[in-house]
């Protein structure tokens, strides 16, 4: 049905539409106004009850990225800052805190009093590196001129992660009006945690679906790939949910990276099989090196972990990179090339945008919509094997409805062949049958008619005996023979009646047309023959003619006769006999079984006119 | 005096044919046989001037009797003496070089006019019959343009189709020689040629049909 692949289509296009529209929303930002940003402050390290001692402490600028300003370590510092609140705001406004990426966990402290925490501070941290942060400052803890902000951030040091996102720091701070860091606060909560939670999930479902789709069709098995790489996906924003995690931070860490294994294993194994391909090779050698990448992680330990890490980043992202331009290089004829190609070179840049991102510890906006375009697309590209898988199956159907036709006509025609051939036979034998009664009549019955015939001394017997052989022979002739050119059958009476009309002295005049077209049935050629010797027979026997005119004519689809002698006629009492005779009355009667009729008109001294009529086309339907 | 062979299967038939015969050709000399077989040893022993012949024999069929007499005896005249009056058995005998047939059943009167008539060289033809050669040879008539063999040239001249073409029409055969003009006799002559005709024809086809097959070198 062309209707749904349309529709789907336009599903693609839609959901494409709508990842644009989204990112455009994410970069206009409002602008700032009545905001005070803070990107300075002292900092010292310290643990839970540690509070900043101006004179000890170190002045450091936010963001204060720990992978640059104190390499190595993993712990918790203190940052004091010191400001004035804004003094235009309006009546009852309330004053907040934002603080745009606090990694992994913090507490706040306004002039001394706690007024937010993110949760754990002690190991294993809850995790907030990914999740904007707004703290509502309550205005009696405020001072007029100088307040002071006191904040614990607990994090790791970059050597302990996978991902520099997850590594310990401090983004520069703003404080304002509530309202409006709320909806800066929003924003930045929907652009990284809420969509990439809302677009993981979807892939979570999608993948899943997609995996038990693959797993059951071997043939599919580039779905189950693209299915288990969704789902993979989907776990690396695990922490978005959750925060807090029972397990330790290099346990969570390990498992991260380890999943970069098997992303990859089933990435590569994707491209080759919806390539068309299978590599014995790359099948056994893709998980060998999913195992072999934690098991690496494990010997060097937790602190090395960020180092061999990137090493294994590197060797995935070459694999990958290299997978993907043997596939767009082989569909390269193909139309899936121009749906494939763009995606793989837009998550080509937002690979390129990471790993700058990854490298300078910046990160700006673009890098987090960057982060989610491999998601977003992951979700276009299962829709689109899903429409294929849907238009597969639709083909599928349509060839088992053209097949399921194919054979119900073949078995159709077989039926009918087969029909026709036991038709064929039962005629085959019918007519060998009908023949050898023909013969065996002929042969016994036939004989001894015939010795009647010559060897009776009364002349009486004797014709009876030859009129039922000539019965007998019509009656077979009747049984075997086929239909009958009216023109010939016009030619056999013919012949007949004159040469004994001829012979018995009387001149017979025949006056029929020639050369008809239309057919009598075996039947009624020999009830015809029949009517027409009897009527001859009646004249040369009884009528003492001098003339007999025989005239055939067609008329509204009848064969019409008219036999006239110019003999005595018949006297009633003569036709009485001749009825009993069987003579008339069997002429009539065999005229009406053609559905015809046979009339005599006669008159002593008046000669006779039989009126003989056949109707010709059921005479040529009857057999 | 003439020689001839009756041969007939029914005792009583036959009685009554040899009388009828007598009676035809007084002090003929007749040879009788029951059995195909006993026929084709006469036909190789004596010479007959005519031969009445019945196609359903016990042992075989009449046809083979006239095929030999055709060709051992092409001067004797075979006559079919039948109770079938049908074109599927008289055809063959017809082909095989019989000049005319009889139908048994006749009254006595009719077939001794028939007789005396095919001795005088005026056979027997019915509009099936005639139907049934034109038919043969416009058959033939067509494959021969393409056959590179040399096939003895027997096509019919176009009288002999006319006269054909009128007996299939029902006239009989007075009556064709008013219509063309012609005597009866010229008439008998034309439908003798069309029986000799139709032998030459299918012995030359069946020797045709030999050679195809590899029987003749």
């Amino acid at each position: 049905m062309p209707n749904a692949r349309r529709s789907l289509n336009a599903l693609l296009r839609f959901v494409c539409l709508l990842a644009l529209l989204g990112a455009a929303f994410l970069f206009c930002l409002p602008a700032q106004a009545q905001t005070l940003t803070i990107t300075a402050a002292l900092a010292a390290p310290g643990d839970e009850a540690f509070v900043v001692d101006a004179r000890t402490a170190a002045p450091v600028s936010l963001p204060d990225d720990w992978a640059t300003t104190r390499p190595g370590f993993t712990g918790s510092i203190w940052y004091r800052v010191t400001f004035t609140p804004p003094g235009n705001l309006a009546g009852g406004e309330l004053l907040a805190l934002y603080i745009e990426q606090v990694c992994s966990n913090y507490r706040v402290l306004l002039n001394g009093q706690e007024v937010a925490s993110g949760g754990r501070m002690a190991l294993p941290l809850t995790h907030n590196c990914n999740h904007p942060q707004i703290i509502t400052l309550p205005g009696a803890l405020l001072r007029a001129e100088a307040s002071t902000l006191d904040i614990q951030v607990a994090g790791h040091s970059l050597a302990e992660v996978g991902s520099r996102q997850r590594a310990g720091g401090l983004s520069a701070l703003v404080i304002g009006p509530q309202n409006e860091l709320a909806a800066r606060f929003a924003q930045r909560t929907a652009l990284q945690v809420t969509a990439p939670q809302a677009v993981g999930a979807t892939l979570l479902l999608m993948g899943g679906f997609m995996f038990v789709l693959g797993f059951m069709n071997r043939q599919e098995s580039h779905l189950a790939y693209f299915g288990a790489l969704s789902v993979g996906w989907a776990l690396l924003d695990l922490r978005l949910w959750l925060r807090t995690m029972p397990l330790s931070h290099s346990t969570a860490e390990f498992l991260l990276v380890s999943l970069l294994g098997f992303i990859t294993w089933v990435a590569v194994q994707f491209l080759l099989r919806y390539g068309g391909v299978r590599l014995r090779t790359v099948d056994r050698a893709l998980p060998v090196q999913a195992a072999l990448l934690p098991l690496t992680l494990i010997l060097a330990g937790p602190e090395n972990l960020r180092k061999v890490a990137v090493i294994w980043f590197g060797v995935l992202l070459i694999e990958v990179v290299v997978a993907s331009a043997w596939y767009l290089w082989r569909e390269r004829p193909r139309r899936s090339f121009w749906l494939m190609g763009p995606l793989l070179l837009a998550m080509a840049v937002a690979g390129v945008i990471e790993l700058v991102a990854q490298g300078t510890g910046q990160r700006p906006l673009a890098a987090h919509i960057a982060s989610l375009i491999a998601p977003v697309l992951f979700v276009i590209v299962g829709l689109r094997l899903v429409q294929q898988q849907g238009r597969a199956r639709q083909t599928v159907e349509q060839d088992k409805v053209l097949l399921e036709q194919r054979v119900a006509e073949a078995a159709a025609e077989i039926e009918k062949n087969y029909e026709q051939l036991s038709e064929l036979r039962v005629e085959q034998v019918t007519e060998r049958e009908r023949k050898r009664i023909a013969a065996d009549l002929h042969d016994d019955l036939g004989a001894k008619l015939l010795t009647i015939v010559h060897t009776s001394d009364n002349e009486r017997i004797s014709t009876l005996a030859r009129e039922a052989l000539e019965e007998m022979r019509l009656s077979v002739r009747g049984l075997t023979g086929k239909a009958v050119r009216l023109g010939d059958a016009l030619g056999d009476w013919r012949a007949e009646v004159v040469s004994r009309l001829n012979q018995a002295g009387i001149e017979g005049q025949w006056d029929a047309p020639e050369d008809l077209p239309q057919r009598l049935s075996a039947r009624a050629y020999v009830q015809t023959t029949r009517i027409l010797r009897e009527a001859t027979s009646n004249i040369i026997k009884h009528s003492q003619a001098s003339l007999c005119t025989m005239k055939c004519t067609i008329t509204d689809g009848d064969l019409l006769f008219v036999v006239q002698d110019n003999g005595n006629g018949i006297a009633p009492e003569t036709e009485a006999r001749l009825d009993r005779g069987h003579g008339l009355a069997s002429m009539k009667n065999r005229a009406k079984q053609l559905q015809g009729q046979c009339l005599v008109e006669s008159g002593p001294g008046y000669g006779t006119v039989i009126r003989l009529t056949v109707p010709l086309d059921r005479a040529t339907e009857a057999s | 005096m003439k020689t001839i062979l009756l041969l007939e299967d029914l005792p009583e038939i036959r009685v009554w044919m040899r009388k009828l015969v007598l009676q035809v050709f007084p002090g003929a000399h007749l040879s009788e046989s029951a059995r195909v077989g006993d026929a084709l040893k006469l036909v190789s022993a004596v010479k007959f001037d005519l031969a009445l012949i019945d196609l359903g024999l016990p042992d075989g069929s009449g046809v083979d009797v006239v095929s030999k007499l055709r060709e051992v005896q092409p001067d004797a005249q075979s006559v079919v003496v039948s109770i079938h009056d049908d074109d599927e058995h008289l055809f063959p005998a017809l082909q095989a070089g019989a000049f005319g047939y009889i139908l048994k059943e006749q009254a006595r009167e009719l077939i001794t006019e028939q007789l005396q008539r095919i001795s005088q060289g005026e056979p027997p033809l019915s509009p099936s019959i005639a139907r049934r050669v034109m038919a043969y040879f416009s058959a033939k008539a067509k494959p021969q343009a393409n056959t590179g063999h040399a096939m003895p040239n027997v096509n019919l001249t176009d009288r002999e189709s006319e006269v054909l073409l009128r007996v299939a029409k029902g006239y009989t055969l007075p009556e064709i020689g008013v219509q063309l003009g012609l005597s009866r006799h010229t008439i008998a002559d034309y439908v003798k040629q069309i029986y000799r005709k139709l032998n030459v024809s299918s012995r030359a086809e069946a020797a045709l049909e030999a050679q195809r097959l590899g029987l003749f070198r």
